[in-house]
């Protein structure tokens, strides 16, 4: 038996890459899963893949109302949510003096606004045993050129877990914070090319990217009762990058 | 398949707590183990709670010579390590002034020392692609009166995992600490020096400092070393995995 036979999970960022890894693992541990995207064909695509024990729901954390209508759908098939994988984000990179008002609010909206919104908006469905996980970065405890916004957004979700774990004290729903290192998404095998990914494969100790099934097999742990004494935790699928 | 089918794990200190907890969980995911302590009337009830695939050794981890001795029994039974568990902790509580000499070189040949020398006599049997596990602690972080030696060298422990993980990296080894925060299991009785009251009051103290108001279950700790032990964390190296309820992390 899977190890989240019967639970019903969200995932936002669900179409592609991490989320989506994740989205299958959740599956294939028994799990129904929601998956929350922008792009419709992104999505279709992604159902092909998941089969029959997934959902999607199309919109944008940062909008509230299409959260609004994420819960609505998860509360009217089964009235009750075990596992949110706040997962999506946003990361364009402009150095210091380039840095635009848009800039920043995009990834705040996105990383941060979206992120607390996509928790408190699922509260109401949750009960004790939920698990609640949020992408954070190894950029959020490194620096690297043209991050400021994307770091700043990702410490900034690396704390929300620990205000969290306290605000939702009594209530048997734990937090975490999964922060990957340079993962070989499509996307990010696109943005960076074959020489960037050498680059981070470089920087990395383990000496390559990540493979997204390996963040979304510790997604999966995290959102189990194998991680049952955890909350607020950090855990850091990065290869050793932001650990030395 | 089971997760460690086949899997040969060393576990010090694994006649109780921790140890004892992870080496069932280990065997009952399908490995082999082979566990030391210091009392062998311990170690071989802990073999019986085991059951099955489960080999003792007595020794001291602050003894090089007993090191040299689990090593020769494991090369000789399995020829190998895949997984090595390096748990064994002393931790009495004193508080800086009255503290003494006995006590922080106890605290240092246990957890430091100890732990050095059975990562650096294991390597020759460590296969390339293996897992080291290291048992630091919350007080890594925290301060916390009377465990300033047990605190510093935990913080010591987390720090082996950095350069470890460095030195191992070309051979595909894995090395991280994992931090317990209060976990209900038979040390805060029997090896800190406290009294039962004293122990029953100490404990429900922590529960009030962790988030999840609770101390945890050994069988909690184990399931995340299990974690750290199998493929599931195959791109988590140099990391310190709390497992604390949240206690450390606030």
């Amino acid at each position: 038996m899977g190890k989240l036979e019967g639970k019903v999970a969200v995932v936002t960022g669900g179409a592609t890459g991490i989320g989506l890894a994740a989205a299958k693992r959740f599956i294939e541990e028994g799990a129904f899963v929601f998956i929350v995207g922008r792009r419709q064909e992104a999505l279709d695509n992604a159902l092909a893949d998941l089969g029959a024990n997934a959902r999607a729901v199309k919109g944008s954390v940062s909008d509230l109302t299409d959260l609004d209508r994420l819960y609505a759908a998860v509360k009217d098939e089964y009235g009750t949510l075990d596992i949110v994988f706040a997962n999506a984000g946003a990361g364009s990179q402009l150095r210091l003096g380039e840095i635009t008002a848009e800039h920043i609010d995009e990834t705040f909206d996105t990383n941060v606004k979206g992120t607390i919104f996509t928790v408190q908006k699922a509260l109401p469905l949750m009960r004790e045993g939920g698990s609640i996980i949020l992408t954070g970065s190894s950029a959020g405890t490194t620096g690297a050129p043209g991050m400021t916004a994307y770091s700043a957004s990702k410490a900034a979700v690396r704390n929300l877990a620990k205000t969290w774990a306290e605000d939702l004290k009594g209530t048997g729903i734990r937090v975490n914070v999964l922060s990957p290192g340079a993962t070989a998404t499509e996307l990010a095998k696109e943005a960076l090319g074959e020489a960037g990914q050498k680059v981070f494969a470089s920087m990395t100790p383990l000496q390559r990217m990540a493979d997204p099934a390996e963040i979304g097999a510790v997604a999966a742990f995290l959102a189990s009762s194998d991680s049952s004494f955890m909350t607020a935790s950090e855990v850091a699928v990065d290869g050793g990058l932001a650990q030395l | 398949m089971k997760k460690l089918e086949g899997k040969v794990a060393v576990i010090t200190g694994g006649s109780s707590g921790i140890g004892l907890a992870t080496a069932k969980r280990f065997v009952e995911d399908g490995a082999h183990v082979v566990i030391t302590g210091r009392r062998e009337k311990e170690l071989k009830e802990a073999a019986a709670l085991i059951d099955s695939n489960v080999t003792t050794v007595v020794g001291d981890v602050s003894r090089l010579d007993d090191l040299d001795r689990l090593y020769a029994v494991v090369k000789e039974k399995h020829g190998h390590i895949d997984i090595l568990f390096a748990n064994a902790g002393a931790g009495t509580i004193a508080p800086l002034a009255v503290a003494t000499e006995a006590h922080f070189d106890q605290t240092f040949d246990v957890n430091v020392k100890g732990l050095f020398f059975t990562v650096q006599k294991a390597l020759p049997l460590l296969r390339d692609g293996g897992s080291v596990i290291l048992t630091s602690s919350v007080s890594n972080v925290l301060g916390l009166p009377g465990f300033s030696a047990y605190a510093a060298s935990k913080a010591a422990v987390r720090n082996f995992a950095r350069a470890w993980t460095l030195e191992l990296k070309d051979r595909n080894i894995r090395v991280n600490a994992m931090s317990p925060g209060p976990i209900e299991t038979p040390a805060l009785e029997t090896t800190t020096g406290l009294t039962p009251e004293q122990a029953r009051q100490a404990a429900a103290q922590f529960a009030s400092q962790i988030p999840m108001g609770r101390r945890g279950k050994p069988d909690e700790v184990a399931a995340a070393v299990m974690f750290l032990a199998s493929d599931e964390s195959s791109y988590i190296t140099g990391l310190d995995l709390a497992v604390d309820g949240g206690m450390a992390q606030v």
